[in-house]
């Protein structure tokens, strides 16, 4: 048992490239019982949705129809505003891939109830950003929303 | 149950950053083939049982039990695929042999990450559709989320992180297979290029193509396959809340690290990890992350990791040398063969074979490992030299 020969010439090493027909697979995500509610507030009410567990305590934001800790239904929603604090931040200086980005995006996990939404942050310079900062959603006009998470287009400083 | 199961048997191949020449399954035949060779020669034939680690399009493949059978002569053989890290695939062959069903089990772990072009995409997709994915960013912003976090919350500081990229780097540079050892300085780390600030691109491991085989065996065989067999004293795993909404106590503490460690400590009856561990290899994909495990496997108390590391206690010629082989950051980032990265080096260490870098008089060593972004995932086992 062993590896007796060699290739050692990189001119010689051949690679299979699938190129464009490697995956045609296209898929489908779907947003499921609690997301399809929870997209459709912030769509058509500009609302964000958590959903309370009785027996925990705790309210979660996004919005679920089960609890992870006691594996209860989660039937109470909550309407949990709009607005939150900045739980923790990062400043992005890189695209998906790996390429510096033109002007750095900061990302920010803004808490709200129990939960933590994530998304951008805007009107504030970076100096600026402290934890613990209360920060508000900045929805996109109705008419542009589509029921996702991008219908908030960032959060910004109170 | 009460069987004691022990590791004869270590082989490992490639170690670096691309590797055109083989194919990975051909790295993998390499690694068996060192590794039966280590265990006195034995031939698969006489092997029960293989578990492989593995994840898919990792390596341009998809179904990866598909593709693990006959690099480790394991064709017509019960064969188990965990996707997982391999320390999670080691637990599964040591519960083979604990339950009597099996005898002698090897194990397997293995990155070709230099078939990707964009290993970032990979982990992207792994984020949740709905809530992260749209928002298109680089996956390791999860990364600069938990860093900022962990230093507000312990007061760590951003030179205490580059400290350990400093310590890692400079560790790597006595192991031969470690291919991003350097010297260089605090200075370096924090003034280079940034990715997801406070996270620099020199606090991230770099990826590295290898495979590593172990051989596992029942006490009764053990003695017969290998006279310096390294005992499994204790294992465990466990998962952290996978949505990042939920993760109010995980984004700045390893919650899964502390669960995956109680689990291994219990079983090996360790209740002082501090005083009864003499070297760890723990998971630092990225720099903070260190530190992080170091507080939630209870190495050290809450917030003191930075502070311990600006001392000298985890170098190599200190109290508790962590990542003296160089860790992710200086060996070099293997995705799920991490594991069994660190578990290597444990072995080599409690052998006496780890050439330049061999502490003295080490007896219990731990391993931990993490699955990276954006996982809540570790996995932690405890080796001893005494049965």
């Amino acid at each position: 048992m062993a590896i007796l020969e060699r290739i050692t010439r990189n001119i010689d090493n051949r690679f299979w490239d699938p190129g464009s027909e490697a995956f045609p697979v296209k898929n489908r995500y779907t947003a499921g019982m609690a997301g399809q509610r929870f997209f459709k507030e912030i769509k058509e009410n500009g609302k964000i949705f958590g959903s309370k567990c009785q027996s925990c305590k705790i309210t979660y934001v996004p919005a679920r129809i089960y609890c992870e800790r006691c594996f209860e239904r989660l039937e109470e929603w909550v309407d949990v505003g709009t607005e939150g604090t900045i739980y923790s931040f990062t400043v992005v200086y890189k695209t998906k891939s790996g390429k510096p980005k033109e002007s750095p995006s900061i990302i920010v996990a803004v808490k709200i109830a129990d939960g933590l939404l994530i998304h951008r942050l805007n009107g504030c310079s970076v100096e600026d950003i402290q934890i613990g900062m209360p920060v508000k959603a900045e929805f996109k006009p109705k008419a542009e929303r589509r029921g996702g998470i991008e219908d908030i287009k960032y959060f910004k400083p109170l | 149950m009460s069987k004691r199961v022990a590791i004869v048997g270590i082989g490992y191949s490639g170690f670096r950053t691309t590797s055109a020449d083989l194919s990975y399954r051909e790295m993998i035949f390499e690694a068996a083939t060192k590794c039966y060779e280590d265990a006195g020669g034995i031939h698969p034939q006489s092997i029960d049982s293989f578990v492989a680690s593995a994840e898919d399009f990792m390596e341009g493949i998809s179904i990866a039990d598909e593709y693990v059978p006959d690099q480790l002569g394991a064709v017509l053989k019960p064969v188990q695929t965990i996707a997982g890290d391999s320390i999670q695939g080691l637990a599964s062959a040591v519960m083979q042999i604990k339950t009597g069903q099996q005898s002698i089990v090897a194990t397997s772990a293995f990155s070709k990450v230099s078939n990707l072009s964009h290993y970032e995409h990979v982990a992207a997709y792994a984020t949740d559709p709905a809530y992260i994915r749209p928002l298109n960013e680089h996956p390791y912003f999860i990364a600069g989320l938990e860093m900022n976090r962990y230093l507000y919350e312990t007061g760590t500081t951003r030179e205490q992180c580059a400290t350990v990229v400093v310590k890692n780097k400079y560790n790597a540079l006595a192991n031969p297979s470690a291919v991003y050892g350097a010297k260089i300085t605090i200075d370096d780390v924090i003034g280079g290029p940034l990715l997801s600030a406070p996270l620099g691109v020199l606090d991230v491991s770099g990826h590295l193509d290898g495979a590593i085989v172990l051989l596992l065996a029942s006490e009764d065989k053990a003695r017969e396959l290998n006279d310096k067999p390294i005992w499994i004293k204790g294992i465990g795993w466990a998962t952290d809340t996978p949505n990042l909404d939920s993760r109010i106590e995980g984004l700045g503490t390893a919650v899964y690290a502390k669960l995956a460690a109680e689990k291994a400590y219990a079983m090996a009856g360790i209740t002082t990890p501090g005083n009864e561990i003499d070297f760890a290899e723990v998971d630092d994909t990225f720099s903070y992350k260190e530190l992080q495990h170091l507080e939630a496997l209870r190495l050290c108390g809450p917030g003191e990791a930075g502070k311990l590391l600006e001392l000298g206690c985890f170098a190599a010629t200190g109290d508790l040398p962590v990542n003296v082989s160089g860790g992710s950051l200086g060996v070099g980032y293997l995705h799920e063969a991490n594991g069994l990265q660190r578990v290597l080096e444990l072995v080599l260490q409690l052998r006496g074979e780890a050439g330049k870098r061999q502490l003295s008089g080490v007896e219990t060593g731990l391993a931990f490992a993490w699955r990276g972004v954006p996982t809540a995932t570790g996995a932690a086992v405890i080796l001893s030299n005494r049965p």
